[in-house]
């Protein structure tokens, strides 16, 4: 009794410890941190937020070309502590000035640390974090010249609380700087850009940030939406046309071998290509106008979006001097004072983060933004994988226990069945490439989709292969619950159904399936949990790193089962594994598993209920 | 007044997209390199199957060209340079991207099929380092391929006199002098594990106890959880948690740095290559030209810094963009 009552709490702390785990790492990732700024005891810099911290024993040889008086500092305190020494692993971002993302800072070598008040954090659509103080926001007017500026000044009326300046580039100390001069100050410019009106000072800056990023930002949407729906239907419209034309070619090839050329067949058949030609030449000529509309439209936004600015300090990272840099409003996903939010605040961008986690395609690589078409394309693809393999399990259950005479034959298939759920899943995941993928997939192209050839349509890796593959890999599980649950509805209850002359199916039908449902739908609960944890056969045949157009769109046919697809486990995988910045990515990959595993709860969650309302429906004939 | 205000805006737009260029680097693109231009007519799908070195390039490029042009649809897959002749042969693929040479197997099997040899063209460069745990001091002074060679292999081809199994062998002293070493690499579909076997190995072979990892990122986690551990990876994997050791071509010559500045020195620089399929005579099609151009201008070769890779000389991409005959400055 106790041996068993131990495994049962082995079992249960080990799964409660690795579920607590995924929850704790996953659910912290997104809570934005204070910005800490350190100052080495020989003046350099480094400010980011902490990760992680570690107590080690350094090693004596580990600080021979350190300064003289970090060596100093580091023996005082070791002798102190007794050799042992802290570290912070400070993530400084800022990747584009100084190719790091992280930096440990020893504490033997700090000589200042403090929060500055508007450290900020930048969330950006390309090169990661960025982390500095605020100095002002801009609306710039460019002017390249010196009679430029002067007829800018002179015309220009700032906004509300805004003042111009000029903005003028220059090097400090070797380093290229972005400084502010008062309009009277034309002559001593060096790097003249442009002319400003300028938020100066944090807080304005702050202010005048959160009232235009606003517009900002939804003017980028405004250009993605652009980007993708409008290019894309036309660019639809355009790749129809062209498939018509290969589709009479290849009719015209084909009627040229059968009755020769010249023949009646032919000559309406190239009637027709010329037909298709024509029309083909007459959708490009369109969709390049659109196109060029469209890149117009984009290009407008772009410029109006480049006026809106940052300027901030970066607070510089060893070596590399502090330095000011212009970051355009438009590339920020999101920002921060770190130092100053409140707690309501750090909710609201807590919040925020898991929303664009949810709901958005991901960036840089994968490394960044959303995972929305890797949610979407696992859920779709489970979807489609239980409608195959539950019906399929279910009759072939059926025929096993009810119909099937039992003999050798009944007990081969029922033992290579139960083999079959031992077979590794790489091994469907070969089968499928080589059978669905290259065998039923190459038929289908050279019979439907000829046009497209020599590029395959169903010939390669995709959502319905997939979901093909899975649902002979999860087969097993369902054929099995099933037997067992068709098993145990008693004989006497088939035996009374037909004495009340009933048939077979009918016996089946009636009785035997609605006794045996909550069985059935256990099997399904089973497949899904499997089949949607499932990576390793995806990987063969149709989850790729980057695959944004979802295998459901606004274009016809609608539905795109043979489009690859991106999957949660294979993005785990793909983050965890390939990512190149690997220690901002290991967060990630906690969350994204936290959010597979909640997938499929919520998955199973919505089959078990299904089941009790079905057993409740169908339990009323029962006793 | 106003349409006066949109014209000056346009003429600067170019000083605008001056202003967000990066003001210090450490590692600088090539100023001679061309910005680029988007161009009418192209479409088609970026297929790309091959390296796992280059997967995130391919796709950071790929998400680039798609910012140009929207039309365009993106498929990334990057299980390891091994399976970018086969995709290319196959058609499966419009892109190869590979980080080591394909071998004449592969040509000849290439060859086979087309008839002409496929064309490689060098995207940037890596430099393919060697990893220990940031408090190993070996990353203070550095081992030479010879030492790598008796650390890695069985064989020993370097020749080195024995076989090297603890810290203390290579000369680092104290508590470190009798740890073993923990040995991580790449499994053997990758380029990098073809790479470090031909040129730290001198074609030998690797022992049994390397533990094979299936990602490049994943050997630098590997050496950063394992306090003995020493493994290879692409320079761009580097994080805060390891630390790269500098190597010396032979015994006795001065170690060089894994560092940007001093790669023409390093003994394990190599060039990230892009496999394509044309014949010769013939121009490329549009989608694959413009994405080539891509890679070689201002942008392409930022997005290499990005990553963590050193971007080509203005001469290296003149010649690269000869070789599938495009005009640099065309």
């Amino acid at each position: 009794m106790w041996l068993s009552g131990g495994a049962l709490v082995i079992c249960v702390v080990m799964v409660l410890g690795l579920l607590s785990l995924v929850f704790w790492k996953g659910a912290a990732t997104f809570w934005p941190m204070p910005v800490d700024r350190f100052t080495t005891v020989d003046g350099r810099p480094y400010m980011g937020e902490i990760t992680r911290h570690d107590t080690y024993r350094p090693a004596l040889t580990a600080y021979n070309n350190l300064a003289p008086e970090v060596v100093a500092q580091a023996e005082t305190l070791l002798a102190d502590t007794g050799g042992v020494s802290d570290r912070d692993l400070v993530r400084t971002g800022n990747f584009r000035l100084t190719q790091n993302h992280f930096h440990w800072v020893e504490e033997f070598e700090i000589a200042r640390r403090d929060q500055p008040e508007w450290a900020m954090v930048l969330e950006r659509l390309e090169w990661g974090r960025f982390y500095g103080l605020l100095e002002a926001f801009l609306i710039l007017h460019p002017a390249a010249s010196a009679e430029e500026a002067h007829t800018l000044l002179a015309a220009l009326e700032p906004e509300m609380g805004l003042a111009l300046r000029l903005v003028d580039r220059r090097f400090i100390d070797g380093a290229e700087q972005t400084v502010l001069l008062p309009p009277t100050a034309l002559g001593e410019a060096q790097g003249l850009l442009a002319v400003a009106e300028v938020a100066n000072g944090p807080e304005v800056a702050w202010q005048a940030f959160e009232e235009h990023h606003g517009e900002v930002r939804e003017r980028w949407e405004e250009r993605r939406r652009l980007e993708e729906f409008d290019t894309g239907e036309v660019n639809h419209t355009q790749e129809k046309a062209r498939l018509a034309v290969r589709k009479v070619e290849l009719q015209l090839q084909e009627i040229a071998e059968q009755e020769g050329e010249q023949s009646p067949a032919w000559h309406t058949a190239q009637a027709t290509l010329e037909a298709k030609r024509t029309n083909y030449a007459k959708v490009s000529a369109w969709a390049d106008g659109e196109f060029a509309r469209i890149r117009e439209e984009i290009d407008a936004i772009n410029q109006e979006n480049s006026r809106y600015q940052l300027l901030l300090r970066a607070a510089g990272e060893g070596a590399i001097p502090a330095q000011s840099t212009l970051v355009r409003l438009d590339d920020i996903v999101r920002a921060y004072p770190a130092n100053r939010v409140s707690w309501r605040d750090k909710l609201g961008i807590y919040l925020s983060r898991w929303h664009e986690f949810l709901t958005d395609d991901p960036r840089e690589a994968n490394s960044e933004g959303g995972v929305f078409p890797a949610i979407f394309g696992t859920v779709t693809m489970t979807l489609i994988m239980s409608l195959l393999v539950v019906p399929l399990g279910v009759l072939a259950a059926l025929y096993l226990r009810e119909y099937a005479k039992a003999g050798p034959l009944v007990s081969g298939v029922r033992i290579a069945v139960n083999n079959l759920a031992g077979v590794p899943s790489i091994v469907f995941g070969v089968f499928g490439l080589g059978f669905f993928c290259y065998v039923m997939g190459a038929s289908i192209d050279e019979l439907f989709f000829a046009a497209h050839l020599p590029n395959p349509t169903y010939g390669k890796g995709g959502l319905l292969w997939a979901s093909f593959t899975l649902a002979l890999l999860t087969l097993p599980v369902v054929i099995v619950a099933t037997e067992e649950a068709v098993s145990a509805v008693p004989n006497s209850m088939r035996e009374g159904s037909y004495a009340c002359g009933a048939s077979k199916w009918q016996t089946i039908q009636r009785i035997v399936l609605p006794r045996a449902l909550p069985g059935v739908i256990t099997g399904m609960i089973l497949a899904i949990a499997r089949g949607a944890g499932e990576v390793a056969p995806l990987m063969l045949v149709g989850a790729v790193k980057l695959a944004p157009e979802l295998p459901i769109d606004g274009l016809f046919p609608y539905l795109h089962p043979e489009r690859s697809f991106m999957h949660l486990g294979f993005h785990i995988y793909d983050v965890g594994f390939q990512s190149q910045n690997s220690e901002a990515a290991k967060p990630m990959v906690f969350t994204t598993t936290l959010l597979l595993i909640g997938i499929i709860a919520v998955l199973n969650f919505t089959t078990i209920w299904l089941r009790n309302r079905l057993g409740r429906r169908f339990g009323g004939g029962q006793f | 007044m106003l349409n006066s205000r949109i014209c000056r805006l346009l003429s600067g737009l170019s000083i605008l997209a001056l202003v967000t260029s990066p003001t210090f680097a450490q590692v600088k693109v090539d100023e001679r390199l061309p910005e680029y231009k988007t161009v009418q007519g192209v479409s088609g799908t970026i297929k790309s199957v091959g390296s796992d070195t280059l997967n995130n390039l391919m796709t950071l490029w790929a998400e680039k060209f798609k910012e140009k042009y929207p039309n365009v649809q993106v498929e990334i897959e990057g299980k390891g340079s091994s399976t970018a002749p086969p995709a290319l042969i196959a058609g499966a693929s419009n892109f190869g991207p590979m980080s080591r040479k394909m071998k004449d197997a592969e040509i000849d099997e290439f060859e086979k099929k087309f008839g002409y040899k496929p064309v490689p063209v060098k995207t940037s460069i890596d430099m393919l380092a060697v990893y220990v745990n940031k408090d190993n001091p070996i990353a203070k002074t550095g081992l030479s391929l010879e030492q790598v060679d008796a650390i890695f292999s069985k064989t020993r081809k370097g020749g080195h006199a024995n076989d090297v199994s603890s810290w203390g062998q290579v000369g680092l002293e104290g508590a470190w002098a009798n740890t073993p070493i923990s040995l991580y690499g790449r499994n053997s579909a990758s380029g990098t594990y073809g790479y470090f076997k031909e040129k730290a190995l001198f074609k030998g072979d690797y022992k049994d106890s390397v533990k094979e990892q299936p990602g490049s990122s994943s050997v630098v986690q590997g050496v950063a959880s394992d306090k003995n551990g020493i493994g290879y990876s692409g320079l761009g994997y580097k994080t805060a948690d390891v630390a790269t050791v500098p190597l010396a071509k032979k015994h006795g010559d001065e170690a060089c740095p894994a560092e940007p500045a001093s790669v023409a020195d390093y003994p394990l620089a190599r060039f990230l290559l892009v496999y394509v399929n044309k014949r010769p005579g013939q121009d490329l099609d549009p989608l694959r030209r413009e994405l080539i151009k891509l890679i070689f201008s201002q942008e392409g070769q930022e997005v290499v810094v990005k990553d963590g890779y050193l971007p080509v000389s203005y001469e290296i991409a003149q010649q690269a963009l000869a070789d599938v005959g495009i005009d640099i400055d065309g």
